[in-house]
């Protein structure tokens, strides 16, 4: 269920944020869901990357992002960087908690 | 060395770089650019991007509007993947290091992530797919509007090419084309031998073993297509063409003599044209006159229909060229595969266009249409020696409307005072064998008849001419059609009619004895078949024809009509090697 408070550490101004959230919708972070992820981050002035594995995918590279196989079930984090970088990653985890809002 | 076998439609040798359009399928040979070219290739890829995201963008708003933002999130989709900075560097450096053209970086690139999609088993796998393939379109499809463009002569290779396509190749450049669809009758096929430039169809999947550049050779004669050829095969092709060549000049020669028989039989030798400008083409080989003028090419990849003075501007074009000598003008053919751009009201999709809403019907349905051109047409024969003929009539009843409507526009002419030949000679083609069955009361309403054999073929022995599948089937040889043939030219004998010939099969050299020996005394030919068809009609008798004509009525198969044929042929007229 959802994301749990990670890692933050300050540099300069610079937040970052850790969580870790787990894929909890069937399809997995298929495109759609991916879709939906890089267009809340956008709103944002913040840089997630999500990390699966070792395996890193920018959420403005959609292609990395659907290479990471992210599957239901799967537990990754989600790094954020950037003065919101905690709004960010509540919104995000928030996404993923609830299935990327979309019908299945 | 590759040679790959489809069907001749227009003859000659071709020797030269592929041009390979419209790629749709799914692999394409890996090409390298040339050392030097990689920056540009890059540009190219870039240009190539551009392009696709705009089309999937157009997509999105498209589908969004229509069926709901879910599904426009498709595509939204598709086009962030192509923004994606990873994969774009990717294929940069596939071209910047590894020299790849800017197709084989998208295949490879994309090939990387299907497999690694399909290891995860990702949804997505589709999406890649129709990524890459839009990718690949618009890199290869962007030379559709570089053939506008050509600076040196190529032979074009397309999946198919339409009439109007065919038609508006530039022969200056495209020096052949072969496409992997097509059938023996199509127009496709018959605007080739007008253009005079060899062409393969129905050749089959050929595009993913061919790159544009690759060195093609296309003989049109056996239907032949050698990619990457040897040397030694090369040799070959060269002293062919050099010996058509010599052919030709010989033949040339013949342009000023009539067609006469040895035994003093004329021939009456027409042309069949679909542009005016093939008439320079028919009076250098001295043509008769002109047996079929297709005016449907007026229509053809034209976005509004022409009016009338357009019309009469190609028509009079036509008539004043041929100084005196007959044209026949033949109202709009359209439908079928010469599908027109045109929208016109009220026309759906047909399931079977052949036997649809197709040539007089249409312009029975499409009664302004029609009488335009019906108005060119009178208007031209005030210039000179013009005919007029109705395609594709299969009722008394259609011949009949249909010359009702002319004495009609007659009417509106004479009530404008504007001149025309009240005498102007109408006639119908003989293609649909409904029309054959029923000569003996046709021959009483029409000035002359003209038999349509690439349709007749096609309706009797119920194959599509357009079908490569079924291309073996189509056959001007078939007993059944030599009757239909037969019965026409007897029932205008009858009535002392005209009667003429005007399907690809008259401008075949095996088929001219048979043809003569039945009795036709005209034949419209292709413009490029004058100069043979000439030659043989010289160098026989009327006798030896009819002789021909007898025993080949007598056979069972197509197979056996032809095999004849060809065996007579060799022997009567042996100069011309066929």
């Amino acid at each position: 269920m959802g994301g749990k408070t990670g890692i933050r550490r300050r540099t300069m101004n610079q937040i970052s944020i850790t969580r870790t959230v787990t894929v909890v919708n069937r399809q997995g972070l298929h495109a759609r869901a991916a879709l939906a992820v890089a267009n809340l981050v956008r709103q944002f002035d913040a840089k997630v990357t999500l990390v699966l594995d070792g395996q890193r995918a920018e959420t403005t590279e959609m292609l990395q992002m659907l290479s990471l196989g992210a599957g239901q079930g799967r537990t990754m984090q989600v790094e954020s960087v950037g003065p919101n970088a905690e709004t960010v990653a509540d919104a995000v985890a928030s996404l993923f908690a609830n299935k990327f809002y979309e019908e299945e | 060395m590759k040679k790959l076998q489809g069907i001749a439609v227009s003859s000659g040798v071709a020797i030269g770089p592929a041009l390979v359009l419209d790629y749709e399928g799914l692999s394409l040979p890996r090409r390298l650019v040339m050392p030097g070219q990689e920056a540009l290739e890059v540009e190219r890829l870039n240009q190539a991007v551009a392009v696709t995201c705009r089309e999937i963008a157009t997509d999105r708003d498209t589908v969004s509007l229509e069926l709901g933002e879910k599904y426009g999130a498709i595509f939204e989709s598709h086009f962030q993947i192509l923004q994606d900075t990873k994969l774009l560097g990717e294929l940069r450096d596939l071209i910047l290091r590894q020299r790849l053209s800017a197709e084989s970086a998208v295949q490879e690139a994309m090939r990387r992530y299907a497999d690694v999609f399909e290891k995860i088993q990702s949804r997505n796998l589709g999406d890649i797919v129709d990524i890459e393939r839009r990718m690949l379109k618009t890199l290869v499809g962007r030379r559709r509007e570089d053939l506008s463009r050509l600076d040196a002569p190529v032979l074009v290779l397309a999946h198919n090419l339409t009439p109007s396509e065919t038609a508006n190749l530039d022969t200056n450049f495209v020096r052949g084309f072969v496409t992997e669809i097509g059938g023996p009758g199509s127009h496709t096929a018959i605007v080739a031998a007008a253009l005079e430039i060899p062409a393969v169809v129905g050749i089959g999947a050929v595009l993913d073993q061919v790159a544009s550049g690759d060195i093609v050779i296309i003989d049109g004669d056996k239907g032949l297509v050698i990619v990457q050829p040897d040397e030694t095969t090369i040799a070959h092709y060269r002293r062919e063409r050099e010996q058509l060549r010599k052919q030709a000049v010989r033949l040339e020669a013949l342009s000023d003599k009539p067609a006469e028989t040895k035994d003093g039989v004329r021939i009456v030798l027409l042309a069949n044209i679909e542009f005016p400008a093939e008439v320079e083409h028919c009076i250098a080989r001295g043509a008769d006159g002109i047996g079929l003028y297709r005016t449907e090419f007026l229509y053809l990849g034209q976005a509004i229909e022409p009016d009338e003075e357009a019309h009469f501007r190609a028509y009079t074009l036509v008539v004043k060229s041929m100084g005196g000598k007959p044209v026949t003008i033949r109202t709009f053919d359209l439908g079928a595969d010469k599908t027109p751009s045109l929208p016109l009201p009220d026309r759906e999709e047909e399931r079977n266009p052949a036997l649809g809403q197709r040539s007089i019907r249409l312009s029975l349905r499409y009664l302004p249409m029609f009488r335009t051109q019906l108005r060119a047409t009178l208007r031209a024969s005030a210039t000179g020696n013009v005919q007029l003929m109705f395609p594709l009539i299969s009722t008394l009843h259609e011949l009949r409307q249909s010359k009702m409507i002319l004495a009609d526009v007659m009417e509106d002419l004479d009530e404008a005072g504007i001149p025309f030949n009240r005498d102007l000679p109408v006639g119908m083609m003989v293609e649909v064998p409904a029309a054959v069955m029923m000569i003996d009361n046709f021959v009483d309403e029409v000035d002359f008849l003209s038999i349509g054999t690439n349709d007749l073929i096609q309706y009797t022995l119920a194959v599509d001419r357009g079908n490569k599948d079924v291309a073996w089937l189509y056959n001007a040889s078939d007993p059944a059609v030599l009757k239909l043939i037969a019965r026409t030219i007897e029932a205008a004998r009858r009535r002392s009619l005209p009667v003429n010939l005007c399907g690809q099969m008259s401008g075949s050299p095996i088929y001219t004895m048979l043809l003569v020996g039945m009795g036709l005394r005209q034949l419209s030919v292709p413009s490029s078949a004058l100069p043979e068809i000439k030659a043989i009609c010289r160098n026989v008798t009327a006798t030896q024809c009819e002789h021909i004509a007898r025993h080949a009525m007598t056979l069972e198969n197509a197979r056996d009509v032809k095999s004849y044929l060809r065996g007579e042929l060799t022997k009567w007229v042996p100069e011309l090697e066929f």
